[in-house]
């Protein structure tokens, strides 16, 4: 990898999205190839974002959403989680690997929550390297 | 899918330099002027300015836009600003979106400007390519019910609902203890004029306890909240008293009531007086209390507790007040607005072990010593010590609980002022040596700094330092008998054993227990478990609910000017809210493509909303706009792709993705 591994953020509209705004409101540093995509909810994340990510190039994927019973649409959350944990095992099956998707959550007010998370997925997904899918490409 | 005839404008926001000391405009207009759909792009010193919108409905007009992308702040500071600023110059408000370029690249990318402005241009493309493929929506609008109501009756609840009452509105006001007051009502004195506490708040309650447009429910609580389109419906709970309206306030049954006497073997602390004295099992709360009705505490009556082997209450009562048969009753109200006031709770001093609260009887926290200086308190307003004695010296520790990394963070705000005024009133009443032992000193308020200087001259000691501890080990003939606080004087830079009678922890102000009521309105908490505003600076009596305000201590911490100028401002907030007599409806709901429906039910299936069902004749699935709320969880369980969320479409969210991946930008 020449530069930073590429990552996408998708970040609910009450929580992460809101942390990311904290973050850099603070200006409290993450890498900048770290890119968020605004959702209503992470409920609304299909597993063919994630995939669609994969295909074009990113060598991560982050979803982030609020904590678990504060989803201000009650179980958005919830069934993210659900989504991701079984597109974890697609993920394998495809040699992509299920490291490089990660759901979390941040509340509206923990912008240095949201950094850490930046950073430290950025630090995981540099050790495993560019995505395999990148060279295909 | 885009549309080739569509015509993109692209603004850039300097911001003053947030923005451009970073983000290359130069190169980000040049990028934005190049991409497929875009027919203008520019950039400003600030967007939002009365010249960014002029601009902005200049170019829609003349170029005829229909599409906007603003590089600026981030789209919860001016979407709805710009969104409306583009509809008034006649395009449709839902046709631009915002590139957050300030919180996501300028702020956290401000030592790489290099980077910053590459992924200034990939978030910029993507919104192109969104706005590429957005359609214009229509936005309707549903009737907003009247009423609003107020949660928790103490200063600020009262103070919102005097006013939105004397607008006109019908005010529910809820609290949940016997009596309205909160804790204002514990206090003796404020700061910094030294004012009696009841004498100011005492009418507030009479005006409030007596106003035709204030319907007010006590010892109820709010069970649950449910929201649709201009419309709160409470589900609330009153609590059993066992009186009835009866009652006439004689007192008898408290006279006789057998609970918390010498011989009982139930004592109730009261929590009046935050446990410095017992109270019956029958009881009001305080002498002014509103309503003057008494309550049972079936949690420590004889009748309920001991198999109904006491009913001395109904015995005496000359007015058959007494009713051990009530039951709690559930009603239903529905207002179109909501204030919440829920304040705050004095934090637990114990979780501090080494300063021996409730180890050693003569170390209170800051609420008691309210009562104990009140003439309405357990000794009768006479500071005295356990044994009755009064003290000879006095030491207030500031910032217990708060400023502090293992327990509340903040600051209170408060503890300051309110350890000068006792600080002053002991000095006054006791002449009893006072220390203040003070992280830092903080009077910030109208008067204050004049105040802390006037008790500052009242030979009152002030030890910078925070106590390691309060022990009663002494290790001199002079500390036999007392409570030494063990300290350093980080001014002098020695360690001190200061001996005195009596401490006074000044303890942190924390939100009450209300995760359940926050829970069903959809109410956020910031990190120090307040609720969350809608915006810190600009907007902090609004939530991100609409049509629910916040007032008081629940928000922050905050003293009682404050909390006046808070619960007002929350008052108008509600009341321009109400007078509305209307809101728009969120456009962005779910949808439905009625060639591609299966009729398969897994949408409704997740719905949390109950806002999607299946017509049984056409079997297709129908939303319920007004009910949805928007979330996309169908979208995702959709077999077919059949249900969609408008301006979150799969196409529009694939191509931002597209947008913003690594073999997008271009070279």
């Amino acid at each position: 990898m020449t530069s930073e591994p590429d990552i996408l953020a998708l970040c609910c509209n009450w929580c992460g999205y809101n942390a990311a705004d904290q973050a850099g409101a603070t200006k409290i540093p993450y890498p900048s190839a770290v890119k968020i995509v605004r959702l209503m909810c992470t409920g609304m994340v299909d597993p063919y974002y994630v995939l669609r990510a994969f295909e074009r190039g990113f060598d991560g994927v982050l979803v982030i959403g609020c904590h678990p019973g504060s989803c201000h649409y009650k179980s958005g959350n919830l069934q993210a989680r659900q989504q991701t944990d079984r597109l974890s095992g697609v993920l394998r099956a495809l040699g992509i690997g299920p490291e490089r998707l990660r759901m979390e959550a941040a509340s509206s007010s923990e912008g240095p929550r949201f950094a850490e998370i930046a950073n430290e997925f950025t630090e995981t997904v540099r050790r495993l390297g560019p995505s395999p899918l990148r060279e295909v490409a | 899918m885009t549309d080739g005839e569509r015509k993109v404008g692209v603004f850039i926001c300097q911001c003053g330099g947030n923005i451009s000391d970073v983000v290359d405009v130069n190169a980000l207009r040049e990028f934005a002027s190049k991409r497929v759909g875009v027919v203008a792009a520019t950039d400003l010193r600030f967007m939002c300015s009365n010249q960014g919108q002029a601009c902005l409905q200049e170019t829609i007009r003349e170029k005829g836009l229909d599409g906007v992308v603003v590089a600026c702040c981030t789209p919860k500071m001016y979407e709805d600003m710009f969104r409306e600023t583009a509809k008034e110059a006649g395009m449709n408000p839902y046709l631009l979106e915002i590139a957050n370029v300030r919180e996501q690249c300028a702020y956290p990318h401000r030592s790489e400007p290099e980077k910053a402005t590459e992924k200034a241009k990939a978030l910029v493309g993507a919104q192109v390519e969104k706005v590429l493929r957005l359609r214009p929506l229509e936005v309707k609008t549903a009737p907003i019910h009247e009423g609003v109501a107020v949660i928790g009756a103490g200063i600020a609840g009262i103070h919102a609902a005097i006013l939105l009452g004397n607008a006109g509105h019908k005010v529910t006001l809820i609290e949940k203890s016997p009596t309205i007051g909160g804790n204002m009502a514990r206090f003796d004195k404020t700061f910094p004029t030294l004012d009696c506490a009841m004498c100011t708040l005492s009418p507030k309650m009479n005006q409030v306890f007596n106003h035709r447009n204030v319907d007010l429910l006590t010892y109820a609580e709010v069970k649950d909240a449910v929201r649709t389109p201009g419309k709160f419906t409470l589900t609330i709970v009153k609590k059993p008293r066992f009186v009835t309206d009866a009652c006439i306030g004689c007192n008898r049954c408290t006279e006789r009531c057998p609970v918390s006497t010498a011989k009982s073997p139930i004592q109730v602390d009261s929590e009046w007086n935050l446990g410095l004295s017992r109270r019956k099992a029958i009881y009001l709360p305080f002498s002014q209390a509103l309503p003057q009705l008494w309550t049972i505490d079936a949690d420590h009556c004889f009748y309920f507790q001991r198999n109904h082997a006491c009913r001395m209450c109904e015995a005496v009562c000359p007015a058959d007040a007494i009713d051990f048969s009530m039951k709690p009753e559930e009603v239903k109200v529905e207002v179109g607005a909501v204030v919440v006031a829920t304040g705050y709770r004095p934090f637990d001093a114990s979780q501090i072990s080494q300063y021996g609260y409730g180890k050693y009887p003569d170390v209170y926290h800051g609420l008691q010593v309210e009562r104990l200086l009140s003439s309405t308190g357990p000794t009768g307003g006479k500071l005295v010590k356990k044994d009755g004695t009064p003290p000879t010296s006095v030491g207030i520790i500031h910032c217990v609980g708060s400023r502090d990394e293992k327990y509340r963070p903040y600051c209170s705000r408060v503890c300051c002022m309110y350890s000068l005024k006792y600080a002053h009133l002991i000095r006054e009443r006791t002449g009893a040596r006072v220390y203040n032992f003070y992280m830092d000193m903080r009077a910030n308020g109208k008067g204050y700094e004049e105040f802390y200087q006037r008790v500052a001259s009242e030979q009152v000691g002030f030890v910078r330092g925070k106590p390691a501890r309060v022990t009663d080990v002494a290790a001199s003939p002079e500390e036999e008998g007392k409570l030494i606080i063990v300290t350093e004087d980080t001014l002098a830079s020695v360690t001190l054993r200061v001996p005195v009678d009596m401490v006074v922890l000044s303890t942190a102000m924390e939100p009450g227990d209300v995760d359940g009521l926050l829970a069903s309105l959809h109410l956020d908490k910031t990190a120090d478990g307040f609720v969350k505003e809608y915006h810190l600076k600009i907007n902090p009596t609004e939530t991100a609910v609409k049509g629910v305000f916040v007032a008081g201590c629940a928000q922050s911490p905050k003293d009682i000017t404050d909390t006046i100028a808070q619960a007002g401002a929350a008052a108008m907030s509600a009341s321009i809210f109400l007078g509305a007599g209307e809101m728009t409806l969120n456009p962005l709901v779910a949808e439905v493509i009625p060639d591609l429906c299966r009729a398969c039910d897994r949408c409704t299936d997740v719905c949390e909303f109950d806002a999607v069902h299946v017509d049984p004749e056409s079997l297709v699935a129908v939303v319920d706009e007004t009910a949805c709320e928007g979330c996309g969880k169908c979208t995702v369980v959709c077999p077919t792709g059949a249900i969609q969320v408008r301006q979150f479409t799969k196409p529009q969210i694939v191509a931002s993705i597209d947008a913003l991946a690594p073999k997008a930008v271009a070279p």
